[in-house]
């Protein structure tokens, strides 16, 4: 949807690819957050 | 139907039903009830047995208009042509037995099973025309309104009148017709979708067949919107009006009838003229009822672990890129049991359903991703919630923990996510391998 909009995210954010959304665990969020990464998007 | 049944490398079984299905893509085992007939296959359908046959039966196949014997032949051009017995009708005085050159009558047959080894299926189990609740628009409870089936076998040259067109009050000519659109479908109450035009289609066939033959015929279409969405589709619509037939844009209001000839009296305001409220009276009214699934889809539904979508009918791979296969690689879909469409698409669909098993097929090698879940077994509390959750069946409860079938199983981690013991994994995205992404990711932060 994001790209069929042509909607634009910052540069600095970086795509990790999960088959689907089912498997992001809140562990690897929580280790994202905890390494300084500022917000996480689930672009489902 | 013949030919088919004559193709030698082409084994159909008629009077059955599919009790189970295991396995997997090019290694399906299907299970199927082969009805007993009472009839062995030495039967020619010669229809000695249905002239001394006492008891009768509604005959299904003319919705119910007309009867047949207790030992009958399901219809005329049934492919195998074997007679079979009603057991609920049959009052055993075995006189068909009697006059059975063939000695195929056999009272003590049993419903068979039988396994059959495949490696793909095709899902065609069609449709069943929509049944309008009791007395909606008078359905079953004035004789003179039928639906658009009964009016086929009416029509029809080997139907109940021998094609004479007569209403089921009088067995009288009907004059003045009237076909009500959109019965069941388009409609919040009842069935949200358009049965593809269908309906629509088919009402401006039959009045086009009426008209032909009772030229002095009345007949009126009650419509929502005409849908001739297709190849030469508007052109028939165009000529059907240029004959004569009349089409009212309108809600049908109230539906009467006089209690003494049957005739039906219909008030309605044609929306696009003037005029207000109408009553008209008409002497047979049609019900263009809906497309819906065949009865028996849920079965299937369960049996072939298949999803079906909000309208009832089996739910394709990609509703717009993909619409002949389904989320489990062998089994494909055709016709009507994936969504309503007329005998062009259908035609198309099982055309393409065949080729897309054919691509499959051909092949001596099924390639698969090697992206898969895999079960640490000694972690495994045999809880079951993976088993439960994975969309694709792919996973089962053994005695030593899950088992995943890697040829099922599409990599969608749902499972992994679902476990409390975090007992699988997912080949190539496992736990360590995201954490390493995530802080390579971060380290410049």
């Amino acid at each position: 949807m994001a790209g069929t909009i042509r909607a634009q995210y910052p540069a600095t954010l970086r795509p990790v690819r999960i088959n689907c959304s089912g498997r992001v665990t809140p562990s690897l969020m929580m280790r994202a957050i905890g390494k300084g990464a500022d917000g996480i998007v689930i672009g489902a | 139907m013949l030919q088919a049944a004559r193709t030698s490398r082409l084994n159909i079984y008629t009077y059955s039903e599919v009790e189970d299905v295991s396995g997997f893509v090019g290694n399906f085992t299907v299970k199927i009830r082969k009805r007993a007939r009472y009839i062995t296959n030495d039967c020619n359908g010669c229809g000695a047995c249905f002239e001394v046959c006492p008891a009768f039966g509604y005959n299904e196949f003319n919705e119910g208009m007309d009867s047949r014997k207790a030992i009958y032949v399901s219809f005329a051009q049934a492919v195998p042509s074997l007679a079979q017995i009603d057991m609920e009708r049959c009052i055993k005085c075995e006189l068909c037995k009697g006059v059975c050159e063939l000695n195929a009558i056999d009272f003590d047959q049993k419903d068979e099973i039988i396994e059959i080894e495949v490696g793909s299926i095709v899902v065609a189990t069609g449709w069943d025309e929509f049944e309008p609740p009791i007395g909606y628009l008078g359905f079953n409870k004035y004789p003179n309104v039928i639906t658009q089936l009964k009016l086929e076998r009416i029509l029809a040259p080997n139907g109940p009148t021998m094609g004479h067109l007569v209403r089921p009050s009088d067995g009288k000519e009907p004059k003045r017709i009237l076909f009500i659109q959109c019965v069941g479908s388009r409609d919040l109450n009842m069935n949200t979708y358009c049965s593809s035009g269908v309906c629509c289609m088919i009402s401006i066939k039959n009045s086009k067949l009426i008209k032909q033959h009772y030229t002095d015929a009345d007949i009126s279409v009650a419509y929502m919107d005409m849908r001739a969405a297709g190849k030469d589709y508007e052109e028939y619509f165009t000529l059907s009006r240029k004959e004569g037939i009349k089409y009212i844009r309108t809600n049908i209001s109230r539906i009467k009838e006089d209690p003494e000839t049957h005739n039906l009296k219909i008030i309605m305001q044609n929306t696009l003229g003037s005029g207000g409220l109408k009553e008209l009276e008409f002497d047979l009214v049609i019900l263009s009822a809906s497309m819906v699934p065949a009865s028996g889809i849920k079965k299937i539904e369960k049996l072939l672990k298949l999803e079906t979508s909000q309208d009832g009918f089996f739910k394709e791979f990609h509703a717009r890129l993909n619409p002949i296969d389904t989320k489990i690689p062998g089994i494909v879909l055709a016709g009507v049991s994936q969504g309503p469409k007329s005998i062009v698409e259908s035609i198309a669909q099982g055309r393409a359903a065949a080729s897309s098993l054919a691509r499959l097929m051909s092949k001596d090698k099924y390639r698969i991703l090697l992206i898969r879940a895999s079960v640490i077994k000694e972690r495994c509390a045999k809880c079951g919630l993976c088993e439960l959750n994975c969309p694709y069946n792919a996973i089962n409860l053994k005695d030593d923990g899950a088992e995943v079938n890697e040829i099922l199983c599409r990599g969608c981690g749902t499972c992994l996510a679902n476990c409390p013991s975090e007992a699988i994994t997912l080949r190539y995205y496992r736990e360590p391998q995201y954490e390493k992404q995530i802080d390579a990711i971060l380290e410049e932060v």
